[in-house]
């Protein structure tokens, strides 16, 4: 049975088609990634799919278990961890605090705890912390535990953000673009994180991007998304010979 | 002394680097300890010093309210707080750091509890002494702080969370009039409630019932706010929760059974300084828990990015609600506490005013911080009695001074600060300062 | 139905005061995304410049060195004192909110607040504590409409308000100003960008909202000409709600929600108890926001606090 399962899913907006008839598998273990030119619906299809909207139609089912029309953090504590194309990190928060923040539902000790420091509470805390300590360690920021966020390069906040996603212990992890702006080095590195998280905890990937190197280098499965609708489905080899996608996509590129 | 901690993390300038290491040996327990001593000195001797300064009685609020009315008599007054308070306690803090600091390395390791117990008996001690003096110095200390429950808990409305909230005061009028009337009707043989149901002795026992079912009342008002306003993001609270405010207004002035726009008088005089002090230690307590928790910084996350919040499986809802009701109903407490202070409230008690004043408290102390409110609370009330003599032009200074400080630090003196217990006990070394 | 005919006049008579001041919160909303607290003390204020101006013109009239009649008199008060209380919002906005537009909108709220207070308290440090009578310009002459009672006080108040929002629309929708400010009420971020100065625009939406609540004080004097330093913290308030009721940052909005407050505490005063009059104005405001959330004309906005 595949880990996530979309089917024919399509929503508008008002009376705009954003997304048409759009499915997607996803096997446990797998690389898949979700190219289009801008504005074609990519990131509206990751908002959908993570309960962000609620798709017009179509059915979404993670581990065989339906989760439409569920809030955001129950699709999150469900197993889907994200990153945002913009960085969506809190400015206040310390680096440590947001990946502890990830774990959230994972917190069993309710508000009695939260309120009088009950020794569960602590002992939930220390091991989220040592948790949240060990990520950082495999994304190689552990020194920066205790700085605020907003006060770090780049490269750094983009650690960071995958950290916390994979802080709530996903089984998928959807990322948007998780090189834009990067420089040749900064991209380096963000590839030989992707394929760490992608070995060392074996979790399946979805993600949108746009340098199509990368997208050949990671992925087994790849598709094209052209206003909304998947114009093109199959391997790099496929993707990159597909006269519609030539056309589409490295066309458009081209033009530029 | 608290307070002095929290101000000394605003960043200081170069001149002040000198005076700091001067004093960064100190720990806590030691200027507590010249606290106690400088009152009990006061006690002794400020009858006597204050006759021999010319003074015509023992400066009550730090000299300033007679030097404001009398500026003959300011050197005076700054004689004797030099002496009394300034001297006292920078030489005993200095004579007793060492003994003090090799105390709390030992006390650091034992269970938290007994060395933040010492630590709030002797400043439980200093406050008792110092306000013995006179019932205007019990009052206003008592105010104050009433003033700091309030204060925090908009903190995590407005800090924390990030909402601009306006309902306080009919929060805190919920609290004081559910507190007034369980106490009144109880305990007091009054016109409106008529005669007492039960003994007067029980009083001390209910009080603190009543004062929780005051705040679970505020919670309730709140739950109202909340279910609508959560929904909806933006500013959608600020307003909200301001027509609450003047919906429960003149609810009460409606309320003839509740006494109407003449309130409720006669309160049993049960809110003395223990009461309130064992309160707001209780409040700080739970609420800096809070905060400190996982569950009580997803209100960070929620303030600084809501989807990023949901996407870490925050349940921001959730989050808000509950901190919602949390903050009313400290609130709601405070406002009993205050009720069976003054011992006298009426509906014009708990008007824009008093969201003013509360407001105020909170944004010049500092957002999302402990430290902050307490910074706030204690200034604004201090410097709002000591500035009395001043009459109507208190009422232009404080808002100037408040101007001032959104300008140049929009939010607040002591924003952004976690308040540790441990860190704040600690002992004091001078190797460590100069890290 | 007499009764109804006559607290319908009244209603309109409470519906101008506040859809004037109204229009001043909601215009500084929509530009700015701020609530400017002050609004209320400055409409205070622009009463008491209104009582300053038309003492000295009618003192200027009695000595014969203005020989002018009584409504051009009170239409040069009304123009000075809008003019002068202009200068007034500008001056709050350049002091307490252009230093602060990058910080948390929350501050910017706060210094409104206290702004309010410095003048209310200013107001009683020069003027004292006692409340000051407003000359009466005009001579009071009540109309019988088949035993409806009008004042022309009342049909004065109501036509000059009308003609005032008439004119701010037609500002705000042909000049070149006026299309500056619906930019910026679009987008405060980008405009600026475009060349259009913000600051400018800033003081100017502050000076049409102070001159309007100035207006509004006069009026309001005119009807009920006993001042006093609060009468900004009691009808300021109100107004405030109602231009978040009529959608913030919209003009027809604030207009019609002035209107509908003042018809909702006329009638229910009228058949209930004045003592409940505004805990069911608040109350019915209340629930139409909950079904409503953006009020009337307001479009969604997801902006929050900026921290």
């Amino acid at each position: 049975m595949s880990l996530l399962q979309v089917e024919n899913m399509t929503h508008y907006f008002g009376g705009l088609r954003a997304v048409h008839n759009f499915s997607l598998d996803i096997e446990p273990g797998q690389i898949r990634a979700l190219i289009g030119p801008n504005g074609a619906g990519k990131t509206t299809i990751f908002n959908l799919i993570t309960g962000i909207y609620t798709p017009t139609e179509g059915r979404i089912a993670l581990d065989g278990e339906e989760i439409i029309g569920l809030q955001p953090h129950e699709v999150a504590s469900r197993g889907l961890g994200r990153t945002f194309q913009n960085l969506c990190l809190w400015r206040h928060m310390t680096v440590l605090e947001h990946v502890m923040m990830a774990r959230y539902s994972r917190l069993t000790y309710g508000l009695v705890g939260a309120f009088f420091g009950t020794p569960r509470r602590n002992r939930e805390e220390a091991a989220s912390r040592s948790k949240a300590l060990e990520l950082l360690e495999l994304m190689d920021i552990a020194h920066l535990a205790d700085q605020t966020v907003i006060n770090l390069p780049y490269g750094a906040q983009r650690r960071v953000e995958m950290a916390r996603a994979l802080a709530s212990e996903p089984k998928i992890l959807f990322l948007d673009e998780p090189t834009v702006g990067m420089t040749p080095e900064e991209l380096d590195q963000m590839l030989g994180i992707i394929r760490t998280v992608h070995q060392e905890l074996g979790l399946a990937i979805y993600l949108i991007e746009h340098r199509l190197k990368m997208v050949m280098e990671l992925c087994e499965r790849i598709q094209t998304l052209v206003f909304g609708e998947v114009i093109a489905e199959g391997t790099p080899e496929e993707i990159q010979s597909n006269p519609k996608v030539i056309e589409a996509y490295l066309g458009k590129e081209a033009v530029h | 002394m608290v307070e002095k901690n929290g101000a000394s993390s605003i960043d200081t300038p170069k001149r002040f680097v000198r005076l700091r290491q001067f004093l960064g040996d100190i720990p806590l327990l030691a200027w507590l300890f010249g606290g106690l001593i400088s009152v009990l000195v006061e006690t002794q001797v400020g009858d006597a010093l204050a006759s021999l300064l010319g003074l015509p009685k023992v400066p009550v609020l730090f000299g300033c309210v007679l030097a404001l009315k009398h500026p003959l008599l300011l050197p005076g007054a700054l004689a004797y707080v030099s002496v009394i308070y300034i001297a006292t306690i920078v030489l005993v803090g200095k004579i007793t750091a060492r003994p003090f600091n090799l105390l709390a390395e030992k006390m650091i390791q034992w269970p938290i509890v007994i060395p933040v117990a010492i630590h709030l008996i002797t400043l439980y001690a200093i406050m008792h002494v110092w306000s013995d003096i006179s019932l205007y110095r019990e009052l206003t200390l008592k105010l104050t702080l009433i003033a700091i429950m309030l204060t925090l808990s908009l903190n995590i409305i407005n800090g924390y969370m990030g909402e601009f909230s306006c309902s306080h005061p009919g929060f805190m009028s919920l609290g004081a009039y559910g507190a007034s009337a369980i106490m009144v009707l109880f305990f007091v043989n009054d016109r409106l409630f008529g005669k007492a149901l039960l003994p007067e002795a029980l009083g001390p026992f209910f009080f603190p019932i009543a004062l929780i079912l005051g705040g679970v009342a505020a919670a309730l008002g709140a739950l109202l706010i909340a279910i609508p306003s959560f929904k909806t993001r933006g500013d959608y609270l600020a307003i909200i929760s301001l027509a609450f405010m003047f919906i429960v207004k003149s609810l009460f002035e409606n309320l003839q059974f509740m006494g109407g726009a003449r309130g409720i008088k006669g309160q049993p005089d049960l809110a003395n300084l223990p009461t309130v002090f064992i309160w707001l230690v209780i409040c700080v307590w739970v609420i800096n828990n809070f905060v400190r928790s996982t569950m009580g910084k997803a209100l960070n996350a929620v303030r600084d990015d809501e989807m990023a919040a949901e996407a870490m499986t925050v349940n921001t809802r959730r989050t808000k609600m509950v901190a919602f009701l949390f903050a009313a109903f400290w609130a709601g407490v405070a406002g009993g506490l205050f009720a069976h202070t003054v011992r006298f409230i009426n509906p014009n008690t708990f008007g824009v005013q008093r969201l003013a004043e509360v407001l105020a408290m909170v944004y010049f102390g500092g957002l999302n911080s402990v430290y902050g409110s307490i910074v706030g609370a204690v200034s604004l009330n201090l410097l709002s009695e000591m500035l009395r003599p001043l009459a109507l032009f208190k009422w232009i200074i404080i808002p100037l001074l408040l101007i001032l400080i959104m300008i140049y630090r929009p939010t607040g003196l002591v924003a952004f600060k976690e308040f540790d217990v441990r860190k704040l006990i600690q002992p004091k070394h001078k190797s460590e300062k100069e890290v | 139905m007499q009764l109804f005919f006559q607290n319908l006049i009244n209603a309109l008579q409470w519906g101008s005061f506040y859809a004037l001041i109204a229009l001043g919160y909601s215009m500084v909303y929509g530009i700015l995304m701020l609530f400017n607290f002050a609004h209320g003390d400055i409409f205070m204020v622009g009463a008491y410049i209104g009582f300053g101006v038309a003492t000295g013109l009618t003192a200027l009239a009695a000595m014969g060195a203005l020989a002018l009649p009584n409504w051009v008199i009170l239409v040069l008060t009304i123009l000075i004192s809008m003019f002068l209380t202009s200068f007034v919002g500008m001056l709050v906005e350049r002091i307490g909110y252009r230093p602060l537009r990058e910080a948390p909108r929350a501050s910017a709220a706060i210094t409104g607040l206290m702004i309010g207070i410095i003048l209310e308290t200013g107001n009683l440090a020069i003027l004292g504590a006692q409340r000051i009578r407003f000359p009466s310009l005009i001579k009071s002459t009540t109309y019988d409409l088949g035993g409806v009672f009008v004042t022309n006080k009342k049909i004065m108040i109501v036509v000059v308000s009308l003609v005032l929002m008439l004119a701010l629309n037609e500002f705000i929708r042909r000049t070149r100003w006026g299309m500056a400010m619906r930019a910026m009420a679009f987008d405060y971020v980008v405009i600026p960008l475009m060349g259009v100065p913000l600051n400018t625009i800033a003081s100017l939406t502050f000076a049409l909202g102070s001159g309007l609540a100035a207006a509004a004080g006069i009026l309001f004097a005119i009807a009920y000409p006993v001042l006093d330093p609060y009468i900004g913290i009691i009808y300021g308030w109100k107004a405030f709600v109602a231009a978040i009721l009529g959608g913030r940052g919209s003009i027809k909005g604030a207009c019609l929600a002035g209107f509908l407050l003042g018809f909702i505490e006329i009638f229910v005063g009228a058949y209930m108890p004045s003592t409940v009059r505004d805990l069911i104005a608040y109350s019915i405001i209340l629930l139409i926001l909950v079904f409503r959330p953006h009020g009337f004309f307001g479009e969604p906005h997801s902006a929050k606090l900026r921290l």
